[in-house]
């Protein structure tokens, strides 16, 4: 009974695991080759295309946190989500929108209420790594801690196919001597780069 | 021998071999995940992150552009008697440039201020979950040692070894009809909510 539990159990959650597992190991070749696409694009920022441009007709309150007068313009032009924001010298508000496949800066000048929008290039490398380092749980939007939630699913996912997977392997006896083979020598060649990097 | 048994044997057998990177995968995925509880955490410790380990006078040209970077950093780690780690070099602004030089248990930060030319080493004190972290995200081509490329080339095993378990675990799965509904169904649930999350986030 307990078997059979573990069996279904490792299945169906790598059956609906299994884009997050495929993202992951994307990704992390894309990063792991992080060279390959510096030398392809150059190793500057990504840069931004503007989007459109527009005069910001709304009312802003005075000496307002920076965070809400962020979100009441992403609000007002639709884009409200997960975002970094920051106010240069000059007075110009600079909000940068974290949006996985589209991320935008927009730039606003309170001298001529002008606002800015601006979309970053599209590259797969970089959309990848995006979704491989997105955390959700500092962003204050509940749509980023269901994603930083459905993370924390994906570590214990890791961790319990790694469980039943010895679990599953102890089972099958034929399989016992070869099994140990194998574990033995990644915990070798693991524990020799532990000992020498 | 048949596919399915070669398929199968595949999926148990790398997993077996692979057990160590999976699993420090996913434990070393938690300090990322959870970066403001490690750090509020160690911050009630009230000790310091870096130790000043010497400080000294040192004159070397600064490349202007960043290819020149990485043999001033190794330039600046043998002023520094800091010997065969692996290390990367930054312009932290257009006076400072910063060398990090780790291994998966020692981090030591060289701090070159152009301007003074001078030199500042520091040790960074040892913790776990930097530690994890670091073991995590450590990749790339990069370094001059064939050992640190070793390493990359398993971390691109590994991952590939990933992409062949989804495959090798979707043809199990059809392999027992009597799953296919509900197989369907978590697969179902799972890509919506994953290309939910890709459009919205």
């Amino acid at each position: 009974m307990i078997s059979k539990l573990v069996r279904r159990t490792h299945m169906y959650l790598a059956l609906f695991l299994f884009p997050w597992v495929a993202m992951y190991a994307l990704s992390t070749l894309v990063m792991n080759h992080r060279a390959t696409f510096l030398a392809r694009y150059g190793d500057g920022p990504i840069p931004y295309e503007r989007e459109r441009q527009m005069v910001y007709d709304g009312t802003l309150p005075a000496d307002a946190d920076l965070r809400i007068v962020s979100t009441q313009i992403l609000t007002s032009v639709g884009l409200d989500g997960a975002h970094n924001v920051s106010r240069q010298k000059d007075g110009t508000i600079v909000i940068s929108r974290n949006d996985l496949t589209t991320p935008r800066r927009l730039t606003y000048s309170p001298a001529d209420r002008s606002l800015l929008i601006e979309r970053q290039q599209r590259r797969a490398n970089a959309f990848l790594e995006r979704f491989h380092r997105r955390r959700g749980y500092a962003t204050g939007y509940r749509l980023d801690t269901v994603w930083a939630v459905s993370v924390d699913v994906f570590i214990v996912g890791m961790v319990f196919w790694v469980l039943s997977g010895l679990w599953m392997w102890w089972e099958m006896k034929i399989t016992r001597r070869l099994g140990l083979t194998a574990i033995a020598s990644g915990i070798a060649l693991f524990a020799f780069y532990l000992g020498t990097l | 021998m048949t596919l399915s048994h070669i398929n199968r044997r595949l999926h148990l057998y790398l997993g077996l071999a692979l057990l160590p990177w999976f699993f420090m995968y996913g434990i070393s995925s938690i300090p990322f995940a959870h970066t403001p509880f490690f750090e509020r955490r160690d911050a009630a410790k009230r000790l310091p992150l870096w130790t000043l380990r010497a400080e000294k006078t040192v004159d070397v040209p600064v490349p202007e552009d960043a290819g020149g970077l990485r043999p001033l950093g190794a330039a600046l780690l043998r002023e520094a008697g800091v010997n065969g780690t692996s290390f990367g070099t930054y312009r932290q602004s257009p006076t400072q440039v910063n060398v990090y030089a780790y291994s998966f248990w020692q981090s030591t930060q060289l701090k070159y201020y152009v301007d003074q030319k001078k030199l500042t080493v520091e040790d960074r004190r040892f913790r776990w979950d930097h530690f994890l972290t670091g073991v995590h995200a450590r990749g790339g081509f990069e370094q001059d040692s064939l050992l640190d490329r070793s390493w990359s080339l398993v971390v691109d095993l590994v991952s590939l070894s990933m992409l062949l378990w989804i495959a090798s675990g979707l043809y199990m799965w059809w392999e027992l009809p009597g799953q296919r509904r509900w197989g369907w169904v978590a697969i179902a649930a799972g890509t919506a909510s994953f290309a939910f999350f890709t459009l919205r986030l």
